[in-house]
């Protein structure tokens, strides 16, 4: 398969108390089409990641708020939700629809206002993601349930606490360097284990913040990007979805692998490449344990091996394998519904060579994106390449 | 986490009552929401089963930012018990500071008030203490 990214946006990432769910929506909508070099009338269809408006910002019918402030009225519109795998979800449908033929040209954007409320009642609303009505009736949050899996992890390949700040040293390096980024600051192990306990083992440096932020692509058929040789030439080759366990109570290690490893495996086969080809990859880290999990579910190292390159450098910006350059959702936060999207343009923004200094991989042309939610329950995967020449 | 006064009338016995379910197909013990569904062998048939209220703490983890029911409790241990039955069962563990919470720990089932409903409604559920000889009362 080949879908033609025309045109990225995002807002920065940050809290924005300035700025409403709508204009988040405007400001990463409108940079996607002014890049794509179209206006709103050629947009067909529009696709919405958003989580939690209706807690969050006390709104629902987020798709058509959005299709009508973005003036793609009367195209197609609707809202997508698939917890912390929404704005991966509206990829999906965005490829999905121009690959059927029905459309030429189709916008994907996700955007979440966390914001506007305090965290206590941001923590209960994230905890709706999972199951609030029978297992988070127990008290566990998504921090603590996802702390859970952390601890197994550990306890089952022998980690210490340290071992795994390394993931956090690694994301802060580059979110450091990254002018979208909610957290823009170096750390160290030591002070990744000196920071305020979340959810035991993890700690707040291992946690992403809550962020406001929108982002989009504007995605056409093949031919259009074709015939605009003068335009970055990067397809999305593959789409994968997956769901998993809703309970973390019956969620394995193996479970947590396969939530990812399954689809792909799969996004492997639909682009005709391998892990070894993969240049840089976008990692779901909302909690510094997801990163090696990922790591080892795209094939990147084996089972329990996955925090290693962030410690010897191997998934660092030289390594064999480029993970999370633009600081991971540790750094950038986790805008529920737009976190999917920003992976998208984090990795079309290196295929086509212009990240900002200091997390550019020279020379990058292929690219994953893995994000999972729920959080044992969605997994997503997109892979991206850069085709030029090719016919 | 949230559940409204109406919809705890609905979730509230099984929330009072220590109980598994047990696929009549396989006969694989599920914790006591899976009443659609065998999440092993996929069977749709499974009935209900008392649990002895015993089990061991397998993993834990203490909260320390809790959802709105639970402010005041924090920091409060959340764990994962291995019935003796053989089924998971996530639920607080009280009587014990977080830095005392070890993983083998034996553990036992007393019913508890879980949390304050904001209508100001109060949740009881199943919370567990240490199950040891010199172990504190479990009321």
């Amino acid at each position: 398969m080949r879908v033609g990214v025309l045109g990225i946006g995002k807002t920065p990432h940050k809290i924005q108390h300035e700025k409403s769910l709508r204009d988040l929506v405007v400001e990463a909508g409108r940079k996607a089409l002014d890049d794509a070099g179209v206006g709103p009338s050629d947009i067909q269809a529009l696709y919405v990641g958003n989580v939690g408006s209706v807690g969050f910002n006390f709104e629902n019918s987020t798709g058509l708020m959005s299709a009508h402030h973005l003036g793609v009225v009367p195209a197609a519109a609707v809202r997508v939700e698939a917890a912390c795998g929404t704005g991966a979800w509206a990829l999906h449908l965005g490829c999905v629809a121009i690959l059927s033929g029905l459309y030429d040209t189709v916008m994907v954007l996700g955007a979440e206002k966390m914001n506007d409320l305090a965290t206590v009642e941001g923590t209960s609303i994230i905890a709706q993601a999972a199951d609030s009505k029978e297992e988070y009736f127990s008290g566990l949050t998504f921090p603590s349930g996802v702390a859970l899996t952390a601890r197994k992890y550990m306890q089952v390949y022998g980690l210490t606490e340290e071992d795994l700040a390394h993931t956090s040293v690694k994301n802060h390096h580059y979110g450091a360097r990254n002018p979208y980024a909610h957290l823009r600051f170096e750390c160290t192990v030591e002070e990744v284990m000196r920071s305020a306990k979340v959810a035991d083992p993890l700690k707040l440096y291992e946690v992403c913040p809550m962020t406001d932020a929108g982002s989009a692509l504007v995605l056409c058929r093949e031919e259009i990007l074709r015939a605009q040789p003068e335009r970055p030439q990067v397809y999305v080759t593959a789409t994968q979805m997956a769901t998993g366990t809703w309970y973390a109570a019956t969620d394995t290690l193996e479970d947590a692998h396969a939530l990812l490893a399954r689809p792909a495996q799969r996004a492997y086969a639909m682009a005709g490449i391998g892990p070894d080809d993969i240049d840089v990859a976008e990692i779901y880290n909302s909690f510094a344990i997801q990163e090696p999990l990922g790591v080892e579910a795209l094939g990147f190292a084996p089972q329990g091996e996955g925090w290693k390159g962030a410690a010897d450098g191997s998934t660092w910006i030289d390594g064999k394998v480029a993970v999370n350059l633009s600081g991971g959702l540790l750094c950038k936060g986790h805008p529920l519904g737009a976190t999917g999207s920003t992976q998208a343009v984090d990795i079309v923004e290196q295929l086509r060579g212009i990240a900002p200094e200091g997390m550019q991989r020279p020379d990058a042309a292929i690219g994953i994106s893995a994000c999972r939610g729920g959080p044992g329950a969605v997994g997503a995967i997109h892979i991206y390449q850069r085709l030029e020449g090719e016919a | 986490m949230t559940v409204s006064a109406i919809e705890f009338s609905r979730l509230g016995p099984p929330k009072l009552r220590l109980y598994a379910m047990r696929c009549d197909a396989c006969a694989t013990l599920s914790p006591w929401w899976e009443h659609n569904h065998c999440y092993k062998c996929g069977g749709g048939s499974l009935h209900e089963e008392e649990l002895s209220g015993g089990g061991e703490l397998v993993n834990y983890t203490v909260v320390y930012y809790p959802p709105r029911d639970f402010l005041g409790q924090e920091p409060y241990v959340v764990g994962h018990i291995e019935m003796d039955e053989g089924v998971l069962m996530p639920a607080p563990i009280v009587g014990v500071a977080p830095e005392d919470v070890a993983v083998g720990t034996r553990v036992k089932a007393t019913l508890r008030r879980m949390k304050l409903g904001h209508e100001g409604d109060i949740y009881y559920s199943q919370k567990f203490v240490v199950d040891a000889p010199d172990a504190p009362a479990a009321d």
